[in-house]
């Protein structure tokens, strides 16, 4: 049998800030092509660090990492960010030119198109996102949901194999999630690789496949959501809670509810429940 | 060299003699040694005012910061030496050197042992607003925080494949505009924060405010004071009796 | 006693041709638990800065109707007073942190009240214990994690002893663990001080286990103010595009089947209760 390889690959990978900071110590992890992953743990175990190994903004101070079997270790910031797209947490970080066209040109600029190409893109990208009829307007002067969205674009306009979210549910409402969710299903149905960084629990319990969980700059945990997230001792360790879910499930134990095993996801919970209620009912009716 | 450098006027909290000097006396102390300095064209003098740094220095324990100040200005110093040596002499580029390190210590010194909270305290003791103070403080507090958003914004814009480098000094002016304008935006935005979380704090409130923390001039104090009047008053006098001085005070190297 | 009152309030930020909050009618009595809750854009932070006087008076706007706090009018009382009634704790502590130490930063808004040096240093001691920072006092805002910078926030406000209290989306920052234990304090604190809280949020499943009162605000507009009982179980709260607690969801799908007829659980804690109840 064939196996695939990675497309991002990270062996032995360690990062130690000037003022001494383990960030990363000895990461080891294979991403595969259109996977879907997120990365989850405490505020300062080495998440954010890490994705910036991934496009050069960091450089490791020892390991290497592969992208598309190869190492990027002396490729530029410039080159590496045209595979590898990171969306940061704060649109205003970015945003910055005279009109909302210009901004998407902007990020366009660096992949010397040719003048169709990059009209071409612009149109698609501003009508993708919905933003067409803000193209003259400043971005400054955007809500914070459009420039959340222009950001999103302005990264994802450049096409890279690679998307990086950085807590991207963050002081989101269900709509934004839902558009989000959306976002990520149809660039996954183009092939691209999707990262994410959430400490949202239940999101990433619903919609994430595989969890990875970093703590103090290693990695302790690589697996199915399922498993990861329902690990009492794993989520203790990385100062997360478990999904309701899984709560829920556990107090049935201890009230006593019979046959819990295998009661993972909100539909088995509810099959469950129906099942229990039914059975109750025609139990009392049978009195 | 250049953000590095900055790391020489921050302030580090230490328990040193120097910490606890009021920081009036410290101002004072970056006042007339750069007076002193300012006095003499001569190396001789400029050295005794530079090896009298030392022993404070030492006192702060702030030796590696102090060296780290040295060599942020060595690039400026080669390039005074370079250019008073073509067109003056060696011993005016050097005097000028050590006026500058003379200078530049003694401020940094002052930055790098004063609580920014006791700088307020001190400018407002000498009857500068509170308002006027306060800013002064706040504006110390938020750079570390500037810094890091400047950080993030470089890191953003490096990701959508800004290049810092560039070209050519047009360019390189407008290379900046992805950097400044978010940075900008950013700073006008948390000033507006700022302000807000003022306000709901009582800020501004009509009532008289009282202090909770107060700054003391101690015996240790004094004696600085009178340490540091004595020190202007003798190069005071140095300067006019100048040609009155033994020989070596005018020594010039033969260049 | 109604601690905040908004009498058919409306108001539109200068420069704004639209209302950020129209037609507002709410009366907040004191010692509840409150969740504020609406979707992006909903006037959320408008109606926040109204309670303590921010708007009108801060944010430069147009404004019809009247709010009062206290008794008092916002638009006339200086914020500075209407701070010692109504606290405020904004979205992102770094923000609101300004001193360069913690110990300063409780004192701060005593010092600007004027009080004597040992009221404040009392004051503080009071507070640190309840948010549970004495070991930060001498420490530099940069040098907190974000769960101890918004409870340094929370103890500085509590110092100036607000009849009620606000926070805007205290947890966003925070990962979950630190987010529960910083509701939980709050709890703690309304209850053992009395006071009234009002916590915007997005994270219900935090929330909704501990509130007393809930507020449904949609596109400016107060569309609900009740019991937690009464607004869970009502048409508004399953229509709006809040994140729903998982319980919530599978009692609703369980309700749609008629194999449910009780009030809606809150927590997990309710919904065990009432499937060991079923009769």
């Amino acid at each position: 049998m064939l196996n695939k390889l990675p497309i991002i690959s990270i062996k032995e990978l360690s990062y130690t800030y000037p003022n001494s900071t383990e960030a990363l110590r000895n990461v080891n992890m294979n991403i595969y092509e259109s996977e879907l992953i997120g990365i989850m743990g405490k505020n300062g175990a080495g998440k954010t660090t890490l994705i910036r190994t991934l496009n050069g903004l960091i450089q490791p101070t020892k390991g290497s990492i592969f992208i598309n079997g190869e190492i990027i270790k002396n490729k530029s910031i410039a080159t590496l960010s045209k595979e590898v797209g990171i969306i940061f947490q704060n649109p205003s970080h970015q945003l910055f030119a005279n009109s909302v066209e210009e901004e998407i040109k902007f990020s366009l600029k660096s992949l010397n198109l040719n003048k169709e190409e990059l009209n071409f893109r612009v149109d698609k990208i501003l009508k993708d996102f919905n933003l067409e009829k803000y193209r003259k307007r400043s971005p400054l002067n955007l809500s914070g949901g459009e420039s959340k969205k222009l950001a999103l674009a302005s990264i994802i306009c450049r096409d890279p194999k690679i998307l990086v979210f950085d807590e991207p549910t963050l002081g989101q409402d269900a709509k934004e999630i839902n558009m989000f969710i959306n976002l990520i299903k149809n660039e996954r149905k183009k092939g691209k690789t999707i990262i994410i960084i959430t400490h949202n629990v239940e999101f990433a319990f619903e919609y994430i496949p595989r969890i990875i969980l970093m703590t103090e700059g290693q990695i302790i945990a690589d697996g199915p959501t399922s498993k990861v997230l329902n690990n009492e001792i794993l989520i203790e360790k990385t100062s997360l809670i478990l999904p309701q879910t899984r709560q829920f499930v556990m107090k049935l134990k201890e009230s006593g509810f019979p046959d819990l095993d295998n009661l993972i996801s909100k539909n088995q919970i509810i099959d469950y429940l129906m099942k229990f209620i039914r059975k109750e009912k025609t139990f009392i009716k049978g009195i | 060299m250049s953000l590095e450098f900055l790391n020489a006027f921050k302030f580090m909290k230490k328990e040193t003699l120097l910490h606890k000097l009021d920081p009036r006396v410290k101002l004072l102390f970056a006042i007339i040694y750069s007076i002193c300095a300012l006095l003499f064209t001569e190396i001789i003098p400029l050295l005794i005012i530079f090896l009298s740094l030392i022993p404070l220095v030492l006192i702060g324990r702030l030796l590696k910061q102090w060296i780290k100040s040295i060599y942020g200005l060595s690039f400026l110093m080669i390039f005074i030496i370079i250019l008073n040596t073509l067109f003056l002499s060696l011993t005016f580029a050097i005097a000028m050197i050590l006026r500058i390190i003379i200078m530049v210590s003694s401020f940094s010194l002052f930055f790098l042992t004063v609580d920014p909270n006791d700088l307020a305290l001190s400018l407002i003791s000498m009857k500068i607003p509170y308002e006027f103070a306060f800013s002064f403080s706040l504006a110390f507090r938020f750079v570390p925080t500037i810094a890091k958003e400047a950080q993030n914004i470089i890191d953003a814009q490096q990701s959508r494949g800004y290049e810092m480098q560039k070209r050519g000094f047009v360019n390189q002016i407008k290379n900046l505009f992805p950097l400044l304008i978010p940075l900008i935006i950013c700073s006008i935005r948390r000033a507006f924060n700022v302000a807000e979380a003022l306000e709901s704090r009582a800020f501004g409130s009509k009532k008289e405010r009282s202090y909770y923390f107060t700054i003391k001039y101690s015996l240790k104090d004094w004696i600085f004071t009178i340490y540091l009047l004595l020190f202007l008053i003798s190069f005071i006098t140095i300067r006019f009796f100048f040609n009155n001085m033994p020989e070596f005070f005018m020594w010039s190297l033969p260049v | 006693m109604k601690l905040i009152n908004f009498i058919n309030f409306y108001y539109r930020y200068k420069g704004n041709e639209e209302y950020a909050l129209r037609k507002i009618n709410l009366k907040i009595e004191d010692n509840k638990f409150i969740l504020l809750c609406g979707e992006t854009g909903s006037g959320k932070t408008s109606l926040i800065r109204c309670m303590n006087g921010l708007i009108p008076q801060f944010y430069a706007g147009f404004y019809k109707g009247k709010v009062e706090v206290d008794g008092k009018d916002t638009s006339e009382v200086p914020i500075a007073d209407l701070s010692t009634k109504v606290g405020i704790v904004f979205q992102n502590p770094e923000n609101q942190l300004i001193a360069m130490n913690v110990e300063h930063e409780i004192a701060f808004g005593l010092e600007n009240l004027g009080k004597q040096h040992n009221e404040i240093k009392k004051k503080i001691r009071e507070v640190v214990n309840i948010t549970e920072i004495e070991h930060l006092l001498d420490k530099a805002p940069f040098e907190l994690s974000g769960g101890e910078q918004q409870r340094v926030a929370i103890a500085s406000i509590l110092a100036l002893e607000p009849k009620i209290l606000i926070l805007d989306e205290p947890t966003a920052l925070l990962d979950p663990q630190m987010a529960e234990k910083i509701i939980i304090m709050l709890k703690k604190i309304q209850i053992e001080k009395k006071i009234t809280i009002i916590i915007s949020e997005h994270r219900l499943d935090l929330l909704l286990p501990l509130v007393n009162e809930i507020i449904l605000i949609k596109n400016g507009e107060i569309l609900e103010y009740g019991s937690k009982e009464n607004v869970i179980n009502g048409e508004n709260f399953q229509k709006m595009n809040i994140n729903r607690p998982v319980i919530y969801s599978i009692f609703k799908e369980l309700k749609r089947n008629n194999l449910y007829t009780k009030a809606l659980p809150s927590s997990i804690f309710e919904a065990i209760n009432y499937l060991t109840k079923l009769d």
